[in-house]
C-alpha cells in the first residue's frame, strides 16, 4: 500500500514537472494570439469607420484605399515599438518552436525551400510598409505548421534575418523578431 | 486531414499519362471541348510580354480558348494604377475585350490584395477554386501554403466529382532550372494531397523558362515562367525532362475533350515548341 501511494506521489510530481514548461508555453502563445487580436481588431475598427477594401474594376480605388487604410493604422499605433507583439517571452518560444521545425526529417526541406525561395535582404521596422518593389519570400509550409495559428490576412515572413509579423491586407509591418535566421 | 499517406488512388493509377510530341498543332478543337490559355511570370510591362499577348490573340482566333490561367508574378515592380494598366490591362486588351477571363494565382513578385482586382475573377481569396465542363480548377497560394490552406486543397479535392482536376499556383514542386530549382519544402507538404485528391496536371512558373516534367506519381507537372520575363539557357535539363525551352518567351494552350487533355506550348513568334495529349482517369 505504501509503496503503492509513493508511487503515485513520484507520478504526480514527474507528471507536474513535466506539465509545467508546457502550461508555460501555452499561456505564452496565448497572450501573443491576444495581442495579435487586439492589433486587428484595432484595424478591423478603423476599417469599419473608413470603408472594407473590397473587390473592384479598378486598381486605382484598391491602392487608394489600403493605402488610406495603411495610413491610418500606422498613425493610430504610432507609439507601437518593437517587442510589444513579439514580447520577450515570445520570441524566444518562436526561436524554440522554429528550431524544432527545422530539426530532425525537415531540416532538409526547410533549409532547401529557405535558400531556393528568393531570399530578400530587407531591414525592416515596426510600422513600416514592406516595399513594394520587392518580392515575399516564401514561409516554408513546415515553419508555417509549427508556428502559432495566426487570423488570416496577418503573416509570419521571412525577411534576411528577421521574422516579421505583416499584416498583408495593409502591407504594414506589425512587430520584427531580429536574427531569427543565422 | 482526410488522407495523408502518398498511397496513389485508384484515379491516379487510371491517368497512365501518355504525352505524345508533335500531335497536337492547334489542337483538336473538339466540340464542347474546354479550352483555356496558361501564361507565368509575364507581368513585366515590356515588349516581349505585348509580343507573347499578341500571338494570344491569333491563337484565341483560331482557337477559341475563353480563358485564361496565370502561375503569378502577373505584376512585377509595384501595383498601381499605371502598372495594373501597363502590365496587365493594355498587353491583354484584345483577350478582355473578347470576354476572355484570367483567373490569376499569385506569384512572390504580387501584391496580396490582387486578390481584390476584379479581373483576376479571384473572388477576394488567395486560394480558390472553380469548374469549367468535366474540370475542376485549383488556384493556390504557393507564397504562404498554411495549414488551413492545405486543409482546404484536401477537403475540396475529395469533395469534387470533376473527370479533371487541375492545380496551379507559383512555385514549381519539381523542375531542372539553374536559378531556384523546385521548393522542396512545399513539395513534401503538397504532394501527398494532390495524390491522393487524384489530380492529374500541375502547373507553376517561377522558373523563367518552360519545362514539362515526366510525370511523377500520376501527375503531370509543368513549368511555364516565361511568358514575359526570361532566362535565357537556364534550363539544366535531365531524365526528368520530358521537354524544355529556355531560349524565347512563350504560352500554353489546353483543351480538354472528354477523358483527353491536349497541350501545346507557342513561342512568342507563333512556333510550337511543344504539344501532346494526356491520357485521363477515365470512369
Amino acid at each position: 500500500m505504501k509503496a503503492a501511494a509513493a508511487m503515485l506521489i513520484a507520478g504526480a510530481v514527474w507528471a507536474q514537472a513535466d506539465s509545467l514548461p508546457a502550461n508555460k508555453d501555452a499561456a505564452i502563445i496565448t497572450e501573443f494570439q491576444k495581442r495579435v487580436d487586439d492589433y486587428l481588431k484595432l484595424r478591423k475598427d478603423i476599417e469599419a469607420k473608413s470603408g472594407k477594401l473590397k473587390a473592384s474594376s479598378s486598381q486605382e480605388k484598391i491602392s487608394y484605399q489600403a493605402r488610406g487604410l495603411r495610413h491610418k493604422v500606422r498613425e493610430a499605433r504610432e507609439n507601437a515599438r518593437e517587442g510589444e507583439v513579439f514580447t520577450p517571452d515570445v520570441s524566444a518560444e518562436i526561436r524554440r518552436l522554429i528550431g524544432l521545425a527545422m530539426q530532425a526529417g525537415n531540416a532538409t526541406h526547410v533549409r532547401q525551400s529557405l535558400r531556393h525561395s528568393e531570399p530578400v535582404q530587407l531591414h525592416l521596422k515596426v510600422n513600416d510598409k514592406y516595399p513594394e518593389q520587392v518580392p515575399l519570400q516564401t514561409t516554408p509550409p513546415t515553419l508555417l505548421e509549427n508556428l502559432p495559428k495566426l487570423p488570416p490576412e496577418i503573416e509570419y515572413r521571412i525577411t534576411g534575418r528577421d521574422l516579421v509579423l505583416l499584416d498583408a491586407k495593409v502591407n504594414l509591418i506589425i512587430d520584427v523578431i531580429r536574427g531569427v535566421f543565422g | 486531414m482526410m488522407l495523408k499517406q502518398a498511397l496513389l488512388p485508384a484515379a491516379a493509377l487510371a491517368c497512365v499519362v501518355a504525352a505524345l510530341p508533335s500531335i497536337a498543332d492547334d489542337l483538336p478543337l473538339k466540340s464542347g471541348s474546354t479550352r483555356f490559355a496558361v501564361i507565368g511570370d509575364m507581368g513585366t510591362g515590356g515588349r516581349p510580354q505585348y509580343q507573347v499577348a499578341e500571338e494570344m490573340e491569333q491563337f484565341r482566333r483560331k482557337t477559341a480558348f475563353d480563358f485564361v490561367l496565370t502561375l503569378g508574378d502577373n505584376i512585377y515592380g509595384g501595383n498601381g494604377p499605371a502598372d495594373l494598366k501597363r502590365k496587365f490591362e493594355d498587353p491583354y486588351k484584345p483577350l478582355l475585350d473578347a470576354g476572355v477571363k484570367f483567373y490569376a494565382s499569385l506569384g512572390n513578385h504580387d501584391d496580396p490584395n490582387e486578390r481584390f482586382y476584379k479581373p483576376f475573377n479571384m473572388d477576394e481569396k488567395r486560394y480558390y477554386s472553380f469548374k469549367k465542363g468535366n474540370a475542376e480548377f485549383f488556384a493556390l497560394d504557393s507564397n504562404y501554403m498554411t495549414p488551413e490552406q492545405i486543409s482546404w486543397l484536401d477537403k475540396a479535392l475529395h469533395d469534387s466529382g470533376a473527370r479533371w482536376k487541375i492545380c496551379y499556383f507559383h512555385h514549381p514542386l519539381y523542375d531542372d532550372a539553374r536559378y531556384h530549382g523546385p521548393d522542396t519544402d512545399l513539395r513534401a507538404r503538397l504532394e501527398p494531397i494532390l495524390v491522393a485528391g487524384g489530380v492529374q496536371v500541375v502547373l507553376s512558373g517561377h522558373e523563367h523558362i518552360y519545362e514539362r516534367l515526366q510525370p511523377h506519381k500520376g501527375i503531370n507537372y509543368f513549368v511555364l515562367g516565361n511568358s514575359g520575363e526570361l532566362r535565357d539557357h537556364n534550363l539544366r535539363r535531365s531524365a526528368d525532362t520530358a521537354k524544355g525551352f529556355d531560349t524565347d518567351r512563350d504560352f500554353m494552350i489546353m483543351e480538354i475533350a472528354g477523358d483527353q487533355l491536349f497541350f501545346q506550348t507557342i513561342s512568342r513568334v507563333g512556333e510550337t515548341v511543344d504539344s501532346g495529349i494526356i491520357e485521363g482517369p477515365g470512369k
